[in-house]
């Protein structure tokens, strides 16, 4: 909880601070933007943690695929990191390159659902066959 | 969560901008140009640790 009210209390100050610094330095606010986030997304990243480690704990009870959850976290990962760039992009006037990420990351993430989809598609082969 | 970080970026770029302005009015553009490129490479260093430590963080988290 502490980290918390840290980050939401950093957070505000550097939107304060951005503000400042973007008047005469509008490359220092950008940067600072980022820094920003970085941090708050370390933080994130480290309450997800025990998370991950629940739901991997899930699937072995459950039996499924180790494929399947790797594949989903695979995909929350990228999501994630491409999410907070392509609003980074968006803030300092690059919403073109955000674009261009954005695609990239939605590219990616179809690219790693292959085997999932394949396996769905076998699927339903094999309940249209019994038909 | 270390908010020092953020205050030394804003502290450095503060004093660059101000530098900046003050060689700008001076009439030194080259050396305030170059005391700009200076404090933003410094600072992207900075940064770019974190943003590394985020991303191995990421990877191992996530089995990338």
């Amino acid at each position: 909880m502490e980290t918390f009210v840290k980050a939401a209390a950093a957070v505000l100050i550097a939107v304060v601070l951005v503000t400042v610094l973007s008047k005469n330095s509008k490359d220092m606010a950008v940067v600072l933007g980022i820094c920003v986030c970085t941090m708050v997304l370390l933080a994130a990243v480290s309450f997800i943690s025990p998370v991950v480690q629940f739901v991997q704990r899930l699937q072995e009870l459950g039996g499924l695929d180790n494929t399947l959850v790797t594949i989903l976290l695979k995909a929350v990962g990228v999501g994630l990191i491409s999410e907070v760039a392509v609003l980074i992009c968006g803030d300092s006037g690059n919403q073109g390159m955000g674009k261009a990420l954005e695609y990239l990351a939605s590219g990616v993430i179809l690219y790693l659902s292959i085997p999932l989809l394949t396996e769905l598609l076998e699927l339903m082969q094999t309940i249209l066959g019994e038909i | 969560m270390e908010i020092d970080l953020i205050f030394k970026i804003a502290a450095i770029g503060i004093i660059v901008s101000i530098l900046n302005q003050v060689l700008s009015r001076s009439g030194r553009e080259e050396q305030a140009t170059m005391t700009t490129l200076i404090g933003l490479v410094v600072v992207l260093m900075m940064v770019a640790q974190k943003i590394s430590e985020l991303f191995e963080l990421v990877k191992n988290l996530f089995n990338f």
